[in-house]
């Protein structure tokens, strides 16, 4: 039987995965909304910023903050790389959105395969940001690391929030995700738009690698379970809005914990993917549209009573 | 038979590669697939002139629009201040300052007022000073410039979409039937300011299905029908729905 302390410990657990779930979905939905891309590749973005931090960490013996300053950009330029060379062509010739988004899923492959080339297949972490800890309350022991990811994840959202709303060029992405061909019409360039969008998802992946890699660690293929569930918070949040993204991560991280310490580790992908059949069933459209509705019907009937 | 060839007024003397007017359009076509849905049309607007273009529904309004500003893959040939932007894209276009409201007003619905209106300033400078020209245009939309494009009147909307196009500074500006869906008054009103706009000095192309109320205010009419231009003639050599239908019949 589960007592208070360890529901608390995974929710706190839960919140600090979460918040790296719902970075990765906001990345799909950066970029979905830019172009209507499914980017599959997003995931190893996450893998990418944890490897060159730590390979700029233990090859260039540079400090951890200097070494994550360095990597989140170089990982942008790779996402910059991989519109580049592999949507954009298929986008000017007019390929099928669903061509693009396959291709998307074989450069993860492919990036893969080119991590174990060059960095090799063992796994690694990279230590925590701050030393010591966890910090313990009551009976709770929380890894300052969890702030670390709370800490910047919030500064994060904060800076979205600011970049999508007070700055022309974050009104003209989401303009794009509208209607790409009146943001056209008053000039705004959407192909290059399409390249930032690739960047600040791919930035915004590594930071949730650098984040993350401290509380387990990173290899080539953990691209794949971060994407996936990234996937599944932006689906949870109605694929598209990066708010409902953020609070679909950390649902999902939230409900993994729970299963994790009542059923088991083995039950993390089940509860996951539980979890989006259900709101697929119920919410089709996400969980908090669906929420929205059902309370914009509940008080249509009562208005109407 | 193409408006080039049935020019009315003096005829500029100009060469393969250049043009005399604001804006011009030289033979473009289009298709969707295998139907060839605008035949080879020619068109000019000038400095400060209105020009509008009517035709009944299919005549092809739309694609012409559309394939002007390369919404779409189009042939031909488009010149804008006497310089062949044949090859430029949309974007490229609207920074040159040929800019359209589409059908339907194309506004990006979750947006507010100002944002919308942010996003029509996106390439120009001294977004405020515009602002409040659009402000003084429009008045109404300065009382509603937190509220979300999408929960506007349609009459409001159509102001938007204009208020937004101005913010981009146009030189010629196209409009697809700006009076759909509104309430005759409103319509009257939105094209009175364009009216207004164009005595201002504005060049406008006016895609319109009421005709009365775009003759009023154009000098020449194109008319389109099946896919080509039917007749290029000044604005008030057509008197009556009678003329329109004989040029709609032919």
């Amino acid at each position: 039987m589960l007592d208070a302390t360890q529901i608390l410990q995974s929710l706190v657990n839960g919140m600090g995965v979460g918040l790296i779930y719902g970075l990765v979905g906001i990345g799909f939905c950066v970029i979905y909304n830019a172009s209507g891309i499914v980017n599959f590749a997003q995931g190893v973005f996450v893998m990418l910023g944890g490897m060159f931090t730590h390979t700029l960490l233990t090859r260039l013996g540079i400090p951890i903050i200097l070494a994550a300053a360095i990597a989140i950009p170089l990982v942008a330029a790779a996402g910059v790389v991989v519109e580049f060379l592999i949507v954009r062509p298929m986008w000017n010739r007019g390929a099928t959105l669903f061509a693009i988004i396959l291709a998307t899923l074989a450069t993860q492959i492919m990036i893969e395969r080119i991590t174990i080339l060059t960095l090799g297949d063992q796994p690694r972490t990279l230590n925590e940001f701050t030393a010591g800890g966890p910090l313990r309350i009551g009976g709770l022991a929380i890894s300052y690391q969890i702030f670390w990811i709370l800490g910047c994840g919030a500064l994060l959202v904060g800076l979205l929030w600011l970049f999508f709303g007070r700055t022309r060029t974050g009104r003209a992405l989401r303009a794009c995700s509208q209607n790409r061909e009146a943001a056209a019409l008053l000039g705004v360039p959407v192909g290059r738009m399409l390249m930032i969008a690739f960047a600040l998802s791919a930035a915004l992946g590594a930071v949730a690698g650098i984040l993350v890699t401290p509380t387990q660690y990173t290899a080539f293929n953990v691209g794949t379970p971060f994407g996936v569930y990234g996937f599944i918070a932006a689906i949870i949040g109605g694929f598209g809005s990066a708010g409902g993204a953020l609070a679909g991560g950390i649902l999902l991280g939230i409900f993994q914990a729970l299963a994790i310490v009542t059923l088991g580790a083995g039950f993390k992908n089940v509860a996951a993917l539980s979890m989006l059949l259900v709101v697929l069933l119920v919410f089709p459209n996400g969980l908090f549209a669906g929420l929205k509705g059902l309370l914009a019907g509940r008080s249509r009937s009562a208005d109407a009573r | 038979m193409s408006a080039g060839s049935s020019s009315v007024g003096a005829t500029v003397p100009q060469t393969a590669t250049t043009s005399a007017h604001l804006f011009e359009a030289r033979d473009v076509s289009a298709h969707y697939g295998r139907v060839h849905a605008l035949k080879p049309t020619s068109l000019h607007v000038g400095r400060g002139e209105l020009v509008t273009v009517l035709g009944p529904n299919g005549a092809g309004k739309t694609t012409l629009m559309r394939a002007l500003t390369r919404l779409m893959p189009r042939e031909g040939s488009l010149f804008f201040e006497g310089r062949d932007v044949s090859a430029l894209k949309t974007h490229e276009l609207a920074r040159l300052g040929i800019i359209m409201v589409q059908e339907g007003r194309g506004l990006f619905g979750q947006m507010t007022v100002r944002e919308n209106l942010s996003v029509g300033g996106f390439t120009r400078p001294h977004e405020d000073e515009k602002l409040e020209t659009v402000f003084t245009l429009f008045p109404r939309l300065k009382e509603r410039v937190d509220q979300i494009s999408s929960s506007l009147s349609g009459g409001e909307q159509q102001m938007l979409a204009i208020g937004r196009a101005l913010m981009a500074d146009p030189k010629v500006l196209m409009l697809d039937e700006p009076s759909l869906g509104l309430a005759p008054k409103v319509a009257t009103e939105i094209l009175e300011t364009l009216g207004e706009l164009n005595r201002r000095g504005l060049g406008i192309l006016l895609v319109e299905q009421k005709a009365p109320l775009a003759l009023k205010l154009a000098r020449r009419v194109y008319i389109l029908t099946l896919g080509r231009v039917a007749a290029e003639l000044p604005a008030d050599q057509i008197g009556s729905h009678h003329d329109l239908a004989r040029y709609y019949l032919n």
